[in-house]
């Protein structure tokens, strides 16, 4: 029984409802919009991750380890562009 | 053919291991279309116009529950592979039923919180923010529904066939597939949610 629940997996689940509850403090407490979204954008950024390294294993195929990451890291940046350039179009620049 | 016996069954040939490579791009593009969508929201999410708001309309509790099947199915998606690698069948078929109940539980309170919005007089008609809202929330679902379905037909092939090059590198796949959606719903539910309650 025990062997069908590697620690890597249940310390991943662990870690994520924590993180989950951690991201609700900024309901529960009155707290200014920046320490609010960047207590949100730390809390998404370890959950991805743990996902990614926890669950997904995006490091575990040795041969395409490289071409893996660079996917990855280009989706995440044109992802990134595409959300913040529309804020900086839309919203910030016509403050 | 050439198989390489030193890797997990799902690897061992080059064309199963270029099949999962092939799908890491395909996510790579699933987060690119996750993001326009988040782009769109970010930029009406204050336009209600004379609908209601976001703090009106959104209820944590249901989505606090969703986020708890979501993330649990993720982790027991991610205990079936593990059992898969063990070669235990009962298990893998096992949690591979939780995961897909889970997100059934999770596709069941999407739906109810539509069908609750929409009584509420907030339609995809509304407002640009409902509109957005609707689009963002219903394509992560969208996902689910499919996930749902591919997951089935796995669960019936592996049933019969057991675990071969081909089931063994669908299940694998899938997996991938099933996490990403949890990673795209972290998102939803922190930017989407929290910050629309606060």
């Amino acid at each position: 029984m025990k062997q069908l629940f590697p620690i890597r997996h249940v310390m991943g689940y662990v870690f994520s409802l924590i993180l989950s509850v951690v991201a609700l403090a900024v309901i529960v407490w009155d707290m200014s919009f920046t320490t609010a979204i960047t207590i949100l954008l730390i809390c998404a950024a370890i959950q991805a991750a743990v996902q990614l390294f926890m669950f997904m294993h995006i490091d575990e195929d040795k041969s395409n380890k490289a071409s893996n990451y660079t996917n990855i890291a280009y989706a995440l940046f044109v992802g990134l562009v595409t959300i913040f350039g529309t804020l900086f179009t839309m919203i910030w620049g016509y403050l | 053919m050439k198989i390489d016996k030193t890797l997990p069954l799902e690897y061992q040939t080059e064309e199963n291991s270029n099949r999962i490579f092939g799908f890491w791009i395909f996510l790579g593009a699933e987060i690119v279309l996750f993001s326009t969508l988040f782009a769109v929201y970010f930029t009406l999410w204050t336009r209600s116009g004379t609908g209601p708001s976001a703090a009106e309309i959104f209820q944590i509790k249901p989505v606090l529950l969703e986020t708890f099947l979501l993330l649990t199915s993720s982790f027991t998606c991610g205990l079936a592979i593990h059992a898969m690698r063990l070669g235990m069948k009962k298990p893998f078929m096992t949690f591979m039923a939780i995961t897909l109940l889970l997100g059934l539980g999770f596709l069941g309170i999407e739906i109810y919180e539509f069908v609750t919005y929409v009584h509420e007089g907030a339609t995809l008609q509304t407002s640009a923010f409902l509109s957005s809202l609707f689009v963002l929330l219903g394509t992560h679902g969208a996902h689910v529904t499919m996930g749902l379905l591919w997951g089935s037909g796995i669960m019936i092939q592996t049933q019969r066939e057991g675990f071969t090059h081909d089931t063994a590198n669908k299940s694998f796949i899938f997996s991938l597939y099933w996490h990403f959606l949890d990673v795209v719903w972290i998102f939803i539910f922190s930017f989407v949610y929290l910050k629309g309650l606060m």
